[in-house]
């Protein structure tokens, strides 16, 4: 019925482009828009945009209100001297990644080399109008924040602020970002529509788009570049005012200088193995050898330079690793000790599960608090009177700063044990003891489903060839169950990062903060010290150490994990 | 030689029955402990919940009394209620329609936006929680509405979930096309086939969504702690935390407490045990 309708439609109409075809694939494409609509802008606005936000608020002094720009100096604040290096080595890798992008885009093109120098400009002017509009919405931020603080205590109306958000992309500081963003954006359409009408061909704007991208990690990493050469240049002039000498620049190029001396000699090691005598083999080795010794010894500095950041950083990563250790192997064990028991078919074995999965599915204040009781200091406390049931002393527990070495070695009559073997405190301890009663009911049900998915032939046939139970399980369960450990670790190591909920309830003041991992940290700078632009600088950070963590499982998955 | 390993196996399965029951109940025990001494604390009088009994000697129901009385637990189960719908019908509004459209439709661009809204959930929430709280202020004090200690900011910013998104779009994929043609070729566009095809079929996923959303706001903390600043619309987990620190020895008001703020997460977990347990081991959440 409709499709005569439209037929009869289009003959009419003027735009003779606009087929029926035409017409239908334009209205699926503007439907799906409109469904994707609210979540990708919820997304964007509460989820995307809020990382720009970070980065901006972690440049400035910012305590409540916006302060100075500062530049790194958060940052500095936070790990030292390192920050510089950390952004210099941002900007080395933007470049890289521009040149290997650049170089890809140049293959796929192999047939026709001259397309890709043709593409070059057109993308060069859409790449730097991204940037020119990155930097218009950069200058354009502040004054639109500034709109709350000007219609305080005047009465909101929708015209005043109509005129506000007019005053704010009007305002002179912005005029010229805008005119620049303006003329790239026309240029950059003006040259990708010629370049699309010369060839007009889909896969052309694809490249185009590839290039355009990587001219914008160019230009990022040219910016990032300059902002640590300006950085590193304002570092030495107050320092010069202040008559002493920062060295900064030194350091920098130790470690970086000892940073590719690792990778050379890693290089020369991976190569050695190809060399075609025994003799060439052994020179490979040595000379990997002193390319990794040199590369350690040249930063070597790291440590001292980190040992000048923030001493509460050090103390929260220093929580979160003994958090992890803590937590992650026996979690996992118990729950593949548990799991293979319940996986034998017995009777009531949903019922264990039920009661393991228990304490996972209970909201964690609630079940924190009952563990702040369990494990409190007084002597009538559940697990005092245990203790003292079984003739021991009690302990203060969740009050407890000191390292649980050192208790036991005060116990076993040591003296001055040192500080640096302290070890978790107490309060971490409990902290740990509940992650694991959490926890384990989770990793239980999910190695059941991974030991549900192992085929049972494979341990039939080895128990025919004479297989005791251990034999199957070292040989045969274990190695099928890597996928499984993998992701529990995976997930446990970015949970230790995250964890927050029952930390926050069972921190006590007497434990002088002895349990509070690095979020702990963060969240205390932000909500209890109002430093919101240190708090931002930290939880990038974060946000470096958890990525690079995700990287190097990335790796070890590669390699170690083995999928039947 | 067969015959005697035969007579063997019983022996030896009765004592690993025993032995491998013993530590499942030695675990069950260990796990349950803490919800036995929590119920039980909370009924004793405060004079024995102070000492060493496990078994309160009288019954004291009136500490549940006290405790809801000193702190509002029926407003702050509410507000947790409320928070959780609201977010709900939000949230599943729009990833059911952003899911079936990155799953069943064609446009430039898809693959490129799903991915960038992919990569978001890489970054870790103590990032996000600082601009997204100056961006609700900024918000609350420039618009008409007020978000600040008001639901919209305890679940606007929930109501874009790319996990939802995700979970739905890898079902919605499976719904073999020939269903989709079918409906076209009835007349139905793609708003009927979802209403009318897609929802019906994706019951499970839904579910999941509507577990864990659960879960997520009984447990929310660091975000509504921010975000209000009078009980008018504080969470259960907030209000919980605030009356366990007022509470100071008083231990069995606090376990009376911890009690009620449990009650509708074990109800929904033992009512619905099996989907339960599926959602959490599929979301691979932590804490």
């Amino acid at each position: 019925m409709e499709k005569p309708e439209i037929s009869t439609k289009t003959q009419k109409n003027p735009f003779k482009w606009l087929t029926p075809r035409r017409l239908r694939i334009f209205r699926e494409y503007s439907t799906a828009y409109l469904m994707i609509a609210p979540s990708t802008i919820l997304v964007f606005l509460f989820g995307i945009f809020p990382v720009g936000f970070a980065l901006f608020v972690s440049v400035h002094k910012w305590r409540l209100k916006r302060g100075n720009f500062v530049g790194l100096k958060n940052y500095v604040g936070a790990v030292g001297d390192i920050a510089y290096l950390g952004v210099f080595i941002l900007g080395i890798a933007a470049l890289v990644f521009a040149f290997l992008q650049f170089k890809r885009v140049y293959r796929q093109l192999n047939e026709k080399p001259q397309h890709f120098w043709f593409l070059l400009f057109p993308s060069f002017l859409q790449g730097a109008a991204t940037l020119a509009f990155i930097r218009w919405t950069i200058i354009l931020l502040p004054n639109i924040l500034d709109i709350a603080d000007k219609i305080r205590g005047v009465e909101k109306t929708r015209q005043l602020f109509m005129q506000l958000i007019r005053e704010a992309f009007t305002a002179e500081n912005i005029l010229p970002a805008r005119a620049q963003m303006l003329w790239l954006i026309t240029a950059g359409l003006v040259a990708g529509l010629i370049v699309f009408f010369k060839w007009r061909n889909p896969d052309n704007l694809q490249h185009q788009a590839e290039i355009a991208l990587s001219w914008i990690t160019f230009g990022i990493g040219i910016v990032l570049l300059l902002f640590a050469y300006q950085e590193v240049m304002t570092a030495y002039q107050s320092a010069a005012e202040s008559g002493s000498d920062p060295g900064i620049i030194p350091q920098l190029v130790n470690i970086s200088g000892g940073v590719i001396l690792l990778f050379i000699g890693w290089k020369i090691w991976q190569k050695a193995p190809q060399a075609s005598t025994n003799r060439t083999f052994f020179l490979r080795i040595a000379g990997a050898f002193i390319f990794i010794v040199g590369g350690w010894l040249m930063i070597g500095e790291i440590p001292l330079i980190l040992s000048s950041g923030d001493k509460d950083l050090w103390q929260g990563l220093k929580v979160t690793l003994f958090y992890a250790l803590g937590t992650i192997p026996f979690q996992l064990s118990i729950s593949l000790f548990l799991a293979i028991l319940l996986f034998q078919n017995l009777k009531g074995s949903s019922f264990f599960r039920i009661m393991f999965f228990m304490p996972y599915v209970t909201p964690t204040v609630a079940s924190a608090a009952v563990f702040r009781q369990l494990f409190s200091n007084r002597l009538q406390a559940p697990v005092n009177a245990l203790l003292r049931v079984f003739g021991f002393e009690p302990l203060k527990w969740l009050w407890e700063p000191k390292g649980i070495f050192t208790l036991i070695a005060d116990k076993m009559g040591l003296t001055n044990f040192p500080d640096w073997a302290a070890g978790p405190s107490l309060a971490l301890v409990v902290i740990i003891i509940f992650s694991i009663w959490v926890f384990v009911g989770y990793d239980t049900v999910i190695y059941m489903a991974g030991l549900g998915n192992i085929p049972t032939e494979l341990s039939e046939a080895a128990e025919v060839d004479g297989a005791n139970k251990w034999d199957i399980f070292r040989f045969i369960t274990f190695p099928l169950l890597s996928p499984t450990t993998y992701f529990l670790t995976l997930i446990a190591v970015i949970g230790t990062f995250k964890a927050f909920n029952h930390i926050w309830v069972m921190r006590l003041p007497a434990s002088l903060e002895t349990a509070d991992t690095f979020s702990v940290v963060i969240f205390t700078e932000f909500f209890e010290k109002l430093r919101y632009g240190y708090a931002s600088a930290l939880a990038f950070v974060l946000f470096a150490i958890i990525l690079s963590l995700t990287y190097i499982n990335n790796k070890v998955q590669g390699s170690k994990v083995f999928y039947g | 030689m067969v015959k005697t390993k035969k007579e063997h196996i019983p022996f030896w399965r009765i004592a690993n029955n025993i032995f491998t029951y013993l530590i499942l109940i030695i675990g069950v025990i260990i796990a349950v402990f803490p919800f036995f001494w929590m119920i039980s604390t909370s009924l004793m009088s405060l004079g024995e919940a102070q000492g060493t009994r496990l078994i309160p000697s009288q019954i004291h129901f009136e500490n549940y009394v006290e405790a809801w009385k000193e702190a509002d637990f029926s407003l702050y189960l509410w507000n947790s209620v409320r928070i959780t719908l609201i977010t709900l019908v939000g949230q599943m509004t729009f990833s059911i329609l952003a899911a079936y459209a990155f799953a069943r439709m064609k446009f430039p661009g898809r693959d490129l936006i799903f991915g960038i809204m992919l990569s978001t959930m890489m970054i870790p929430g103590m990032v996000l929680i600082i601009p997204n709280f100056l961006t609700v202020t900024w918000l609350g004090r420039i618009g008409p509405l007020k978000w600040i200690n008001n639901w919209p900011a305890l679940t606007i910013p929930f109501m874009g979930s790319i996990f939802s998104i995700f979970l739905l779009r890898q079902f919605f994929a499976q719904i073999p096309d020939e269903l989709f043609d079918a409906a076209q070729i009835d007349g139905a566009g793609h708003f009927r086939f979802l209403l009318t095809v897609v929802m019906p079929l994706s019951r499970a996923p839904l579910m999941v969504i509507i577990v864990l959303s659960f879960i997520g706001s009984w447990n929310a903390l660091a975000w509504p702690m921010l975000v209000t600043n009078s009980p008018d619309w504080r969470p259960i987990a907030v209000g919980l935390l605030a009356f366990i620190d007022e509470a100071g020895q008083m231990i069995n008001y606090m376990m009376a407490g911890a009690f009620i703020t449990i009650i509708p997460i074990l109800i929904l977990y033992f009512f619905t045990q099996k989907q339960f347990t599926e959602s959490i081991a599929r979301s691979g959440m932590k804490g």
